[in-house]
């Protein structure tokens, strides 16, 4: 039973580590080698794909489309292609509607092996070999060179306000549970409590919210 | 447009389960905190302990703590905004 409940919060954690690091935005230093458009049929991998451009026609079931391509090379001589395509008004929430304006910044940024002008590429999602999925650019801009330290401030944001989310959920949770949830079923459970029941009583005797708390959960333990 | 629409829609319903939960946690507090008051003696009302809890929570529903709520639909639509301009034009 131990292994059950293990292996399912770790399947928990992976979802949400695995949708975080897909949708919050990462830095990429690499040199653009070319930009260019291609025909994409949509298969299986098609969640992994963006919608059609804001504003343009969506067939019901829209299976084929062009595609706008960056396609780079890594400081350690790597490849790496990104897909450069809107989000519109639609998820992940990034609001892009410039991937026409982003490939022709890209296209100005092109250089060559022997004299390269590195570049950030701000983007979110995975490249995968085996799906045929990339990462979707979001924003370019020069870079001071190929060793420059990014300093994630839009993922701490991010995260931060995550966690505060989180803490605030949990404390609303546990306002409802002492002050709705509380008073009606430690009415309904007050004849067996108080046959010996020492949490139960120590409960009720409890004055605050804190000791009422507390009381609480020494009853789960014991 | 039409996709505009939903963003606005579904938007405005996520929002407004998040404002009533946040209003019905913050009204609780202001509950807890009063009966607390009264408890320790604090408080003195003609009509005794509910009469003071139940001025004390009119006074929070005029109050611009429950006011500040209303943030929950402002904020998200600044960042959206704030967001659209830094994706696209800056």
């Amino acid at each position: 039973m131990k292994y059950v409940k293990w292996t399912f919060y770790t399947l928990i954690a992976l979802t949400v580590f695995g949708f975080l690091h897909y949708v919050l935005p990462q830095h990429d230093i690499v040199r653009i080698t070319d930009t260019d458009t291609r025909r994409i049929d949509f298969g299986e991998n098609s969640i992994f794909w963006a919608s059609p451009d804001a504003g343009t026609a969506t067939a019901p079931a829209q299976v084929t489309r062009d595609v706008k391509f960056i396609e780079t090379i890594r400081p350690n001589g790597r490849p790496m292609v990104y897909r450069n395509e809107d989000t519109g008004w639609i998820w992940p929430p990034y609001f892009k509607f410039d991937s026409y304006n982003l490939q022709t910044e890209a296209s100005d940024l092109r250089s060559t092996s022997a004299d390269p002008r590195w570049v950030v590429v701000t983007h979110y999602g995975w490249r995968n070999e085996f799906f045929t999925i990339f990462p979707n650019a979001v924003d370019v801009r020069l870079a001071d060179g190929p060793d420059e330290r990014i300093i994630p401030w839009a993922n701490i944001v991010i995260l931060t306000l995550l966690a505060v989310a989180g803490i605030m959920l949990r404390r609303m949770w546990l306002q409802f549970r002492e002050r709705m949830l509380d008073p009606v079923f430690s009415n309904a459970g007050e004849a067996w409590d108080d046959a010996g029941d020492r949490a139960g009583a120590a409960r009720r005797g409890a004055r605050t919210s804190w000791g009422r708390f507390k009381a609480w959960l020494r009853s789960l333990g014991g | 447009m039409i996709a505009f629409l939903r963003l606005a829609v579904i938007g405005f319903v996520v929002l407004t389960v998040v404002y009533w939960l946040i209003s019905l946690y913050s009204r609780s507090l202001r509950r807890e905190a009063l009966e607390k008051r009264w408890d320790e003696g604090e408080g003195d009302a003609a009509g005794g302990r509910d009469a003071y809890i139940e001025a004390g929570m009119r006074a929070y529903e005029r109050g611009l703590r429950r006011r500040l709520i209303g943030l929950v639909y402002i904020v998200p639509a600044v960042v959206v905004m704030l967001l659209i301009w830094l994706n696209n034009y800056s």
